[in-house]
């Protein structure tokens, strides 16, 4: 059936819950492509076909004669087959456009989650392409920030207090703080400035502990 | 018309139609793959997806038939008048609103529309009932009874009373990226 694997494709990411990224399916997308050249194949012998059958009929309107009923069947079949070609095509486009317009979206909410670095488990994710465009998008975000001289990833909502208790997830050893400089050593709990945490809670190094 | 990158409007179209055509048509034999000649005959019976069979119809090349669960008479419509909330749309059509207002104009079936109001107004309340006093996350058998549609408006309903509890109750504000996954390591 044409146009199947494009949906296919299309119902991966739908069936992925929201805001998550899967891998990249390479394997399925080049089918698709393949798919489409072979469509693209079908319409050029097709519209050639029909070219000649129109050169027939141009003649025959010379010697004041029609197209036989043959061949009037024919011209129509082409015309129909060249159609259904070329919706297929609209359509995988569509799917495949869909798919990458999608996950480039997903991407895009990555910048002002976890900012610069994306951890592997992601990156392993991306296609090459996609990869790029982060780093370009992360870039650009990073770029107008400093523009700004504004973070715009921190908490909308102002702290009721400056100092915030996290404990520590990961071991990353020494850090230095905007006002101190702290070992980061795993479970160890630490009262830091809020605005020092938020990136790496967002980033899941810290968890905040209530008090 | 809906968004070109809609994912949801992508996978409605791809609903089967019966259709009939109207007229031969060339090179089409990898539809079924089961018969090697290149060609459909004018009369013959298939089943397309909606995309292809849209314009096609419009062009006169098939003559699309109205699925069994839009007919004027048809088990569905009248299981829809006697209860409507516990009907199992989900196994007739993913899509069955979607679908419905694109075959509508189509088939130029004009009682399609009130019949998917209809429908529409007594499952939504149920729906939305449902979504609010749901004790756990846990989906119930309820939910595969719903389309598409309806499942999203079930689980807005769900995502807007944990977000009134959150905020009655005052959650957390910082949180890890939800993009990171929800899985935690191990604690050791």
């Amino acid at each position: 059936m044409y146009g199947k694997k494009g949906s296919e494709l299309v119902k991966e990411l739908a069936s992925s819950e929201p805001g998550q990224l899967s891998a990249f399916n390479n394997d399925l997308f080049a089918q698709v492509i393949d798919e489409c050249t072979g469509h693209l194949h079908h319409l050029g012998s097709l519209i050639r076909k029909i070219e000649e059958l129109k050169k027939i009929e141009e003649i025959k309107k010379l010697n004041n004669q029609e197209l036989e009923e043959s061949e009037k069947q024919l011209l129509k079949a082409h015309n129909s087959g060249a159609l259904i070609h070329h919706l297929s095509l609209l359509r995988n486009k569509r799917c495949l456009m869909a798919y990458v317009y999608n996950r480039a979206e997903t991407i895009r909410s990555l910048g002002w989650a976890v900012e610069r670095v994306l951890p592997e488990e992601i990156e392993e994710k991306l296609s090459g392409s996609e990869k790029e465009y982060f780093k370009n998008h992360a870039a650009s975000l990073q770029s107008y920030m400093s523009e700004l001289d504004l973070d715009l990833a921190v908490d909308m909502v102002p702290p009721k207090d400056p100092y915030i208790k996290v404990r520590v997830l990961e071991d990353i050893g020494n850090v230095l703080l905007s006002d101190q400089s702290a070992n980061l050593a795993r479970h160890a709990i630490l009262f830091l400035r809020r605005t020092d945490a938020e990136q790496y809670i967002s980033q899941a190094i810290f968890t905040l502990m209530l008090w | 018309m809906a968004n070109y990158y809609d994912i949801d409007d992508v996978l409605a179209e791809e609903e089967i139609l019966p259709v009939v055509f109207q007229q031969a048509a060339d090179c089409f034999g990898l539809l079924d793959s089961s018969d090697d000649t290149n060609e459909v005959e004018a009369g013959a019976k298939a089943e397309l997806p909606f995309w292809l069979a849209r314009d096609l119809h419009v062009r006169g090349v098939v003559a699309v038939d109205v699925p069994p669960y839009f007919r004027k008479v048809s088990r569905t419509r009248k299981e829809i008048e006697a209860d409507a909330a516990h009907v199992d749309l989900r196994g007739r059509c993913q899509y069955f609103y979607e679908l419905g207002l694109k075959i509508a104009p189509l088939v130029g079936d004009k009682t399609i529309g009130p019949f998917l109001l209809v429908a529409f107004q007594t499952r939504y309340k149920e729906v939305l009932v449902r979504a609010h006093t749901a004790a756990s996350a846990v989906a119930p058998k309820h939910l595969t009874l719903l389309t598409n549609e309806e499942a999203k408006l079930y689980e807005a309903g769900q995502l807007s009373t944990a977000a009134f509890k959150k905020w009655r109750m005052g959650g957390p504000r910082l949180q890890r990226a939800p993009v990171l996954g929800r899985k935690r390591k191990p604690i050791e």
